[in-house]
């Protein structure tokens, strides 16, 4: 079943960028959205079909390839890639949805996204080191033509960026990965070979250091972030959606499936200054936030923030943190891709993301009112606002959080309060105020372009008020993945405090009558 | 009206910012440029004004003079049927001076809307009004409030509401009016300047009441010569607007109440109010230049000086007003471009929906027809004052043409500010 999601978006990639040239764009586009649409559907009958009660991978394939090199095209799914899987397969199918009617070269630009969807894919089911490397460097070269020939302004420039910190990024994966096997008694970059082993310390502490800054570059997180702000302002809308919703999900899921268990005792030394370098993110994403006057790079800069909260959850890696990190990277993958469209919307419609000089677009009858309102509940989701999924993936972070790193964790509470000033900045500027009398002439948004940000809206609020639909994938693999790595307990006792013998044995978990869950 | 342009090739150019809409005054023109699209809506938008218009003035004057000092009117916009009746004095056959054509009582328009609504069913008035699928009277009250909040404009109206003759007539008719209610009483007893004032307020109830009376047949007559084929200019428009003015300026401002049958003159006829000194020009001055800022549209920060200190300053009005919120809050103009809505005549929606976002934005489309309207009343009102108080447009005296100009001028200085609409209007691409 998974390979089916690796390979037919690649088919239908082919068959895309062979279709005639007369053939019209809408067509190309709408064979684009029924084949993302196929993919969607195949991954939701995944969905149907994954075992709740079976928090070992499913779904496995094995396939001898390069045996000698240890490379084995082995593939498996668990509540950590299943969300992502189907965040992947959602996400394509909304930027293609939201991408122009009239987009330029569109075989080269679908086919392109539909390749990328099915490496995004192989990367979150590959259960080879080396195939996962594979997958994830094969992104690259799509992005960087997506960036670089459908790019607004400067888009020759960030593309470029974006290739050197990404190639750069590959290179210390695939040393870490590499060490891993060198240094281990693995015979084979196969998962579950090299998580049975053991290293000595400081070969871990080297290898996590590699991999940390591997993933990092990706995430992102400060200060290897700067190729992001560029990179997304200068992206069009779908590609901006799938950067910030489906590839910065790549580094985090980097993280958690292998810097965490392939190396515990390094974890465990690094934790401390992880909860450190993710409350700096956070800060540092909020703070750069406010302080930009381009909504897009706005909200480049909220997801640096964002991705804070997950290294901060990975740090502290408690049973419920790691819960709130995975629901955490579905959260703001759903979040990032509305505010994606909606700011996308807007520049289309009024040509400018200048805070400056937007104003008013709330206004019932000249302005973009559903956007804007909407804009709203997408702040409020990615403020942490109770009631919307974004807010139960935050308080499981800092409930789980807290107990291992508390200044850390209220630090970063602190950076959802300064997440709220940024977005009372954005949606005061932009959605409230006097409509400009010189710009209020813009067309008015179709239905048609609303479908997306009402589809991710309604996902945002069920999973808000409902969140065990979430969560009930995730909890099995969290608890899997800290018996797996052989987690040491929480780092309770480096920040002093003591656990209540009760605490200790029973895990704060989801279920919880507490939690009304 | 006479008409040259004599005046602007015996003076030399006026170097004023508007210098190019000041030639075309003393041409006899209007502030708004002369094109058939101008004209289309300045005429359509009479028509959709008048209608409600109709129900304002009906109302006004019923709660002046019948409602009155109500202390719960919660049904005050139910206008009882005598009202729908009440003749108007200037249309019909027996007007005391026919403007327009058409039936003394009220348009059968209007009756027909309040009848059925905008949902077009007839339902109990009750859940018509709780549905707010009526004609929108707070527009109207805030008008008079406009009015009353800038008292002091000049004119004999308003000094006279602070005299002892105006104050014993309004004590007899609160005293008739709390008769046989103790607690009215008491409350008058403790509070008589409240109850004043409550009255004052009244008066300018039945000020505004009786100025719109006027304004709506002459919009009415208007749209019918449009349509007949004998309003083909603007200036055409403008110059059937002061003749008007010019006919009806003595028509009596008063206030009478009716209570137990018995009339009591508050401001009585016999005080020789005149319909444009009391009525017309307060209102001019009160609705199109000053007002004061709706809620909802902007926020003003007093302290760093963005409202005025002084009254005379202020300038929220029509001119002025950017009609891009409305639509927003319940604010006055809203509720006005609503009630225009249902009275459109047929060729200014099908204009609106070939423009911007077709029908999706009428409202504002509407508001911005409306304001170029209300800057060709402003200009009749300015050449009816010249025409008052200065020279004929071709005076053969230069020094008369200079004292018109200055006039002009002086008047058109008030539309320099940047909030000011009148650079808009000049473009036929602002909707």
């Amino acid at each position: 079943m998974l390979s089916v999601l690796i390979w037919f978006p690649c088919i239908a990639a082919l068959v895309i960028a062979l279709l005639p040239q007369s053939i019209a764009v809408a067509k190309v586009r709408l064979a684009a959205l029924f084949l993302a649409g196929a993919t969607l559907l195949w991954s939701l009958g995944l969905v149907s079909q994954f075992d709740l009660g079976n928090a070992t991978l499913q779904f496995q394939e094995s396939l001898p390839w390069l045996t000698d090199l240890g490379l084995d095209y082995q593939l498996g799914v668990d509540g950590l890639s299943l969300p992502l899987l189907i965040l992947n397969s959602l996400l394509t199918w909304i930027a293609i949805y939201s991408s122009r009617v009239e987009t330029k070269r569109p075989r080269l630009f679908y086919a392109l996204i539909l390749l990328i969807n099915g490496g995004v894919a192989g990367a979150f089911v590959a259960q080879n080191l080396l195939l996962f490397f594979l997958f994830y460097e094969v992104e690259l070269i799509p992005f960087y033509l997506l960036i670089s020939i459908w790019g607004g302004a400067q888009q020759g420039s960030a593309a470029t960026k974006f290739l050197l910190y990404t190639a750069t990024s590959g290179g210390l994966i695939l040393a870490g990965f590499l060490g891993a096997i060198w240094f281990g008694e693995a015979d084979s970059f196969a998962y579950e070979k090299v998580l049975g082993q053991t290293l000595p310390l400081n070969i871990q502490c080297v290898l996590l250091a590699l991999l940390l800054l591997g993933f990092g570059i990706k995430t992102p997180l400060v200060p290897l972030h700067t190729w992001l702000p560029d990179t997304y302002v200068a992206a069009s809308t779908p590609v901006a959606i799938l950067l910030g919703g489906v590839l910065a999900k790549l580094g985090t899921y980097g993280i958690f499936r292998f810097c965490l268990p392939l190396f515990p005792e390094a974890w465990r030394v690094f934790s401390p200054w992880l909860a450190t370098w993710a409350v700096v993110s956070v800060l540092y994403g909020a703070l750069a936030a406010i302080a930009q006057k381009d909504i897009k790079r706005m909200v480049a800069y909220s997801s640096v923030g964002h991705m804070g909260y997950i290294l901060l959850a990975a740090a502290a890696h408690t049973q419920l943190s790691l819960v709130g990190a995975i629901s955490q990277m579905f959260a703001h993958g759903l979040i990032l891709a509305l505010l994606f469209h909606l700011v996308g919307l807007i520049e289309t419609k009024v040509g400018t993301r200048d805070l400056n000089v937007l104003n008013g677009l709330m206004n019932p009858v000249r302005g973009l009112p559903l956007v804007s309102a909407l804009l709203v509940l997408a702040g409020m989701a990615s403020a942490g606002i109770p009631g919307l999924v974004g807010f139960i993936a935050e308080f499981l972070v800092f409930q789980g959080s807290y107990t291992a790193f508390p200044l850390q964790t209220l630090l970063s509470v602190v950076g959802t309060g300064l997440t709220a000033v940024y977005f009372v900045i954005l949606l005061n500027r932009t959605c409230f105020g006097r409509l400009d009398n010189r710009l209020a002439y813009f067309p008015k948004v179709a239905w048609r372009e609303r479908i997306p940000a009402l589809v991710l809206t309604l996902l945002i609020v069920v999973l808000g008020i409902q969140p065990a639909w979430l969560v009930r994938w995730i909890e099995p693999t969290s608890a899997a993945l800290m018996a797996a790595a052989h987690l040491p307990t929480p780092l309770v006792k480096t920040v002093g405090l003591t656990i209540p013998p009760s605490f200790a044995k029973d895990q704060p978990c989801l279920r919880s009558p507490l939690l009304g869950v | 009206m006479t008409t040259t342009a004599s005046s602007s090739t015996r003076l030399p150019p006026s170097q004023h910012e508007f210098a190019e809409i000041i030639h075309r005054l003393e041409a006899g023109g209007a502030m708004l440029p002369d094109t058939p699209e101008n004209l289309q809506q300045i005429i359509g938008i009479y028509k959709a004004y008048a209608v409600p218009m109709d129900f304002y003035w009906r109302n006004l004057l019923y709660i002046a003079e019948r409602v009155f000092l109500n202390p719960l009117p919660l049904f005050k916009y139910f206008l009882p049927q005598d009202y729908l009746d009440l003749p108007n004095h200037y249309a019909g056959a027996g007007a005391d001076l026919q403007i327009w054509r058409g039936e003394a009582n009220a348009h059968p328009e209007l009756l027909e809307f309040l009848k059925k609504g905008e949902v077009k069913r007839k339902l109990p008035k009750l859940l018509h009004h709780l549905w707010h699928d009526r004609i929108n009277m707070e527009f109207a009250e805030a008008c008079m409030r406009s009015m009353f909040w800038h008292r002091h404009m000049g004119g004999q109206f308003d000094p006279y509401l602070d005299t002892d003759e105006y104050v014993a007539n309004a004590d007899r008719a609160i005293k008739a009016y709390c008769q046989g209610n103790p607690v009215m009483l008491g409350l008058y007893k403790l509070f008589p300047e409240m109850f004043i004032e409550q009255v004052r307020q009244l008066s300018y109830y039945s000020n505004l009441g009786l100025f719109w009376e006027v304004m709506a047949p002459v919009f009415f007559e208007m749209s019918d010569l449009y349509d007949d084929g004998k309003i083909t200019t603007v200036p055409e428009a403008m110059n059937f607007l002061v003749n008007g003015i010019f006919a009806i300026a003595g028509r009596p401002i008063y206030h009478h109440v009716y209570i137990r049958g018995e009339c009591y003159e508050i401001v009585p006829k016999s005080k020789g109010f005149m319909w444009l000194y009391e009525a017309a020009l307060p209102y001019v001055e009160a609705v199109f230049y000053r007002t004061s800022p709706f809620r909802g549209t902007k926020s003003y920060n007093a302290q760093a000086r963005e409202v005025p200190s002084r009254q005379e300053d202020f300038h929220y009005g029509i001119l002025y007003a950017d009609v891009f919120p409305v639509g927003s809050a319940g604010i006055p103009p809203t509720l006005l471009m609503q009630d225009m809505l249902h009275f459109l005549p047929p060729y200014l929606v099908a204009y609106y929906q070939q423009h911007c976002r077709g029908g999706d934005d009428t409202l504002i489309q509407l508001g911005v027809s409306f304001q170029r309207s209300m800057y060709c009343v402003t200009s009749a009102v300015i050449q009816a004052l010249r025409q008052a108080l200065l020279y004929p447009l071709d005076d053969p005296n230069p020094e008369h043409l200079q004292a018109n100009r200055d006039f002009f001028e002086a008047q058109l200085d008030r539309l320099t500010r940047p909030e000011a609409r009148l650079r808009d209007i000049q473009r036929q691409d602002y909707r």
